[in-house]
C-alpha cells in the first residue's frame, strides 16, 4: 500500500550510471558522468570515467541549529532526543513514509542539508493536527518545528522550490494565512494547503492525484480528517486577539525580518 | 571486648564501612595500597561529583576527614594483604605496609577494592595515546581537577569535542560485557563542564544508549536543554588523524542510516569500569570467588549482595561491579553492618 508511494521502489533504472551493480542504491545526483575525462594523461573516456560522490558525511553543521533556534517556531529544537513519538503519532507519515518528523529535526540539528534536500517533495505535508506536539515527551513541538524545517528549505533551496513544485506563496495565500491567524488564532495546514492549491488553480489535482485523493478519503474515514478540524480557538483567545489587533495598529503587518 | 574488624581498600565504600564500625566501637585496621586515602576520586581528582555538581572534595574528603581522625581505625598505607587464613570463625591475617609487617586476628572482613578505569590503549581502534587530543573520561577529570583545562595538543580551547560513549563497556571485542552504569552520568557532566568552560565550544555526544538512570537524568536534560549538547546516535569505530591538527571519528549515524567521517579538536573517551587486577588476586588471597566479568561475586546478587561466598568476609563498593560513589558510599555502611552482626555473633 504505503510502500507502493516510496519513490525509491518506484525509480526506474536510468541510463546514467547504468554499469553500476546495484543501481537501484545510488541516487541520481551522486553519480557523475564526464563525457570526455582525462586523468594523468590518461584517456578514461567511455565507462571509466563514472564516478559516485560519497555518501559519507563530513561534517555537522551547526550554524543551521542556532538559526532555527532562533525562531519561535524552531526554538526547542535542542530539546529532540530522537524517541520517534512524533513520526510515531503522525496523521502524514502512513501516508507518505518519506515524510518523518523525527528524521527531519534530526537533519536540521546536524544542519545536515545534503539529506534535507532529498525530502523537499514532502517536507511540506504536516496537516497541522499537532498530535505529535501533544505527545512530545521533550515538548520539542515538533508541528511547529515542520514550520521551521519549511522556512529552512524556502531559504536554502528556493531554485529546488520553483522548479519542480512552482509553490508560490502570493499575496493572496498570505492573507489566507493571516486570516487564520487573526480569526482563530491557529493554522489550519490542511486548509492553507487547499487554499494554496486553489489559488494557484490547481483544484482538480487536488483530487486527481492518486496520493491526494487516497489521503482525503482515508482520513475522512478513519477520524483524523475530524481531529485536525476539531482545533478550535485557543484558550482565552480574545485576550490574545486583543494583544495582537494593538500590535497590528502600530506595525499595519504580522510579519517581521527573520521572525515567524 | 571489642571486636577486631578488617576493611581493606581505602575508597568510598571502605572509609565509609570503616567510619561506621568505629563509631559503634569495633578496632577497626584499614588498609590501603596507594599512599593515601580516597580511591579512585582521590587518584584522579575528581573535581564536581554527579548529579548535583558539588566539589568531590566535600564527599571524599569528609570521609577522608572523619576516617583520619577517629582512633578506633588503625590506618596503614602503601599496604597490603601478605597472607590471610582462616582460624575456625576467625581470620589471621599479615598486613604489610612501610612499617613493617603485622599479624592480627579479625572477626570479620570488608572487601572494598573498588575497581579500575578500563584503559582505551587496550582497544586500538580509538587511537588513544596516538594523538594528544584523545583523551578518557579520567583524564579529563583531572584536567580539570588540576585546573589545567584545555586542548593538550595546543592548550588552545577546542572548537569542537566529541564524547564516544561505551568505550571498554559493552563490547565483546574487549572482553566486557556489562555497562559501567556511570559514564553516562559522567559525561553529561563533563559535556555540561566543557559548554561552562568553553561557551564556543561544540559539544557533541556518540552514543548507543544513553543510561543516565533515574534522576540522573535530570543532567541528560540539562545537557540537552541549556546547554545545547547535541547527542548524535552510533558508535565510533574508528579515530584517525584529519586536516588542521584534527581527529576523525568515524562511523555510522544509526538514524540516519548513513557513515560519517567528522573533524574534531578534541575526543573524549567514555571508558568504562573494570574489576581491575586486585581483584582476582584479592580472590585468590581470600579464597572467595570472582564472578565472570572479573569483580568479586556477591554470594546473591539480590538478597545478600554484600556477601561474599565465604562466610565472614564481606563486601562493599565498586569491587562487586560498576557502581556511582553515592552507591559505594551506602555499600559501604551496609557491609559494616553485616560484618558487625557476624563479629557479634562469633566473638
Amino acid at each position: 500500500m504505503a510502500e507502493e508511494h516510496n519513490k525509491n521502489s518506484e525509480r526506474p533504472v536510468a541510463e546514467k550510471g547504468e554499469h553500476i551493480i546495484a543501481r537501484h542504491l545510488v541516487d541520481d545526483d551522486a553519480i557523475k558522468e564526464e563525457k570526455n575525462l582525462v586523468i594523468d594523461g590518461v584517456d578514461v573516456s567511455g565507462r571509466w570515467n563514472t564516478f559516485i560522490v560519497t555518501r559519507v558525511d563530513s561534517e555537522f553543521d551547526r550554524s543551521f541549529f542556532d538559526e532555527i533556534q532562533k525562531t519561535v517556531v524552531g526554538s526547542r529544537i535542542n530539546r529532540c532526543w530522537q524517541c520517534g513519538m512524533c513520526t510515531a503519532s503522525c496523521t502524514v507519515t502512513p501516508l507518505y513514509r518519506r515524510f518523518n518528523p523525527r528524521a527531519f529535526i534530526y537533519m536540521m540539528q546536524l544542519g545536515n542539508l545534503k539529506q534535507l534536500k532529498k525530502y523537499i517533495d514532502v517536507a511540506w505535508r504536516c496537516v497541522g493536527c499537532y498530535k505529535c506536539s501533544q505527545r512530545c515527551p521533550k515538548q520539542v513541538n515538533p508541528a511547529e518545528m515542520m514550520e521551521a524545517l519549511a522556512l529552512l528549505i524556502k531559504r536554502y533551496f528556493p531554485e529546488e522550490i520553483k522548479s519542480k513544485h512552482q509553490l508560490k506563496i502570493d499575496e493572496e495565500v498570505k492573507a489566507i494565512y493571516e486570516g487564520m491567524i487573526l480569526g482563530h488564532g491557529r493554522l489550519d495546514l490542511a486548509n492553507l494547503h487547499t487554499s494554496a492549491m486553489r489559488k494557484m488553480g490547481k483544484t482538480t489535482e487536488l483530487l486527481s492525484d492518486k496520493d491526494e485523493r487516497g489521503a482525503i478519503f482515508k482520513m475522512m474515514k478513519d477520524g483524523r480528517a475530524l481531529s485536525v478540524l476539531r482545533l478550535g480557538k485557543p484558550h482565552k483567545w480574545h485576550k490574545s486577539k486583543d494583544a495582537i489587533d494593538n500590535y497590528l495598529k502600530h506595525t499595519g503587518t504580522l510579519e517581521q525580518e527573520g521572525m515567524i | 571486648m571489642a571486636e577486631n574488624i578488617l576493611v581493606i581498600g581505602g575508597g568510598p565504600a571502605g572509609l565509609h564501612a570503616a567510619i561506621e564500625l568505629a563509631e559503634l566501637g569495633v578496632n577497626v585496621s584499614l588498609v590501603e595500597r596507594d599512599t593515601f586515602f580516597g580511591g579512585n576520586p582521590k587518584k584522579f581528582k575528581y573535581k564536581y561529583l554527579f548529579p548535583d555538581l558539588q566539589p568531590a572534595d566535600n564527599v571524599i574528603g569528609e570521609l577522608v576527614k572523619r576516617a583520619e581522625s577517629n582512633n578506633n581505625i588503625k590506618k596503614y598505607l602503601s599496604a597490603n594483604i601478605e597472607s590471610f587464613k582462616e582460624d575456625g570463625k576467625k581470620f589471621n591475617a599479615v598486613i604489610k605496609s612501610s612499617a613493617g609487617s603485622e599479624t592480627k586476628t579479625f572477626d570479620s572482613v570488608i572487601v572494598a577494592t573498588g575497581f579500575e578505569h578500563f584503559d582505551p590503549a587496550k582497544d586500538s581502534k580509538y587511537s588513544y595515546q596516538l594523538f594528544d587530543d584523545v583523551i578518557d573520561i579520567k583524564d579529563l577529570e583531572r584536567m580539570m581537577g588540576e585546573g589545567n583545562f584545555t586542548r593538550p595538543s595546543n592548550g588552545k580551547p577546542p572548537k569542537n569535542v566529541a564524547i564516544i560513549l561505551c568505550v571498554g563497556s559493552r563490547d565483546r571485542h574487549v572482553g566486557n560485557q556489562y555497562c559501567s552504569r556511570v559514564c553516562c552520568t559522567v559525561s553529561v557532566k563533563q559535556a555540561i563542564e566543557l559548554r561552562e568552560h568553553f561557551p564556543e565550544t561544540e559539544v557533541y555526544i556518540f552514543y548507543m544508549d544513553i543510561r543516565t538512570y533515574g534522576f540522573y537524568e535530570d543532567l541528560y536534560w540539562e545537557a540537552m536543554e541549556e546547554h545545547d549538547v547535541q547527542i548524535v546516535k552510533g558508535r565510533v569505530a574508528e579515530i584517525t588523524s584529519g586536516p588542521d591538527n584534527t581527529v576523525i571519528c568515524k562511523g555510522e549515524d544509526t538514524l540516519l542510516r548513513g557513515p560519517f567521517e567528522i573533524p574534531f579538536d578534541m575526543v573524549v573517551l567514555a571508558s568504562g569500569m573494570e574489576g581491575g587486577p586486585q581483584s582476582p588476586e584479592m580472590a585468590e588471597k581470600l579464597g572467595i570467588e570472582l564472578d565472570e566479568h572479573g569483580f568479586l561475586k556477591q554470594a546473591n546478587v539480590t538478597l545478600s549482595p554484600f556477601k561474599s561466598n565465604k562466610d565472614g568476609i564481606f563486601l562493599a563498593g565498586a569491587c562487586t561491579g560498576p557502581k556511582a560513589i553515592a552507591d559505594a558510599i551506602v555499600e559501604g555502611g551496609a557491609a559494616a553492618m553485616k560484618a558487625y552482626i557476624y563479629a557479634k555473633k562469633n566473638s
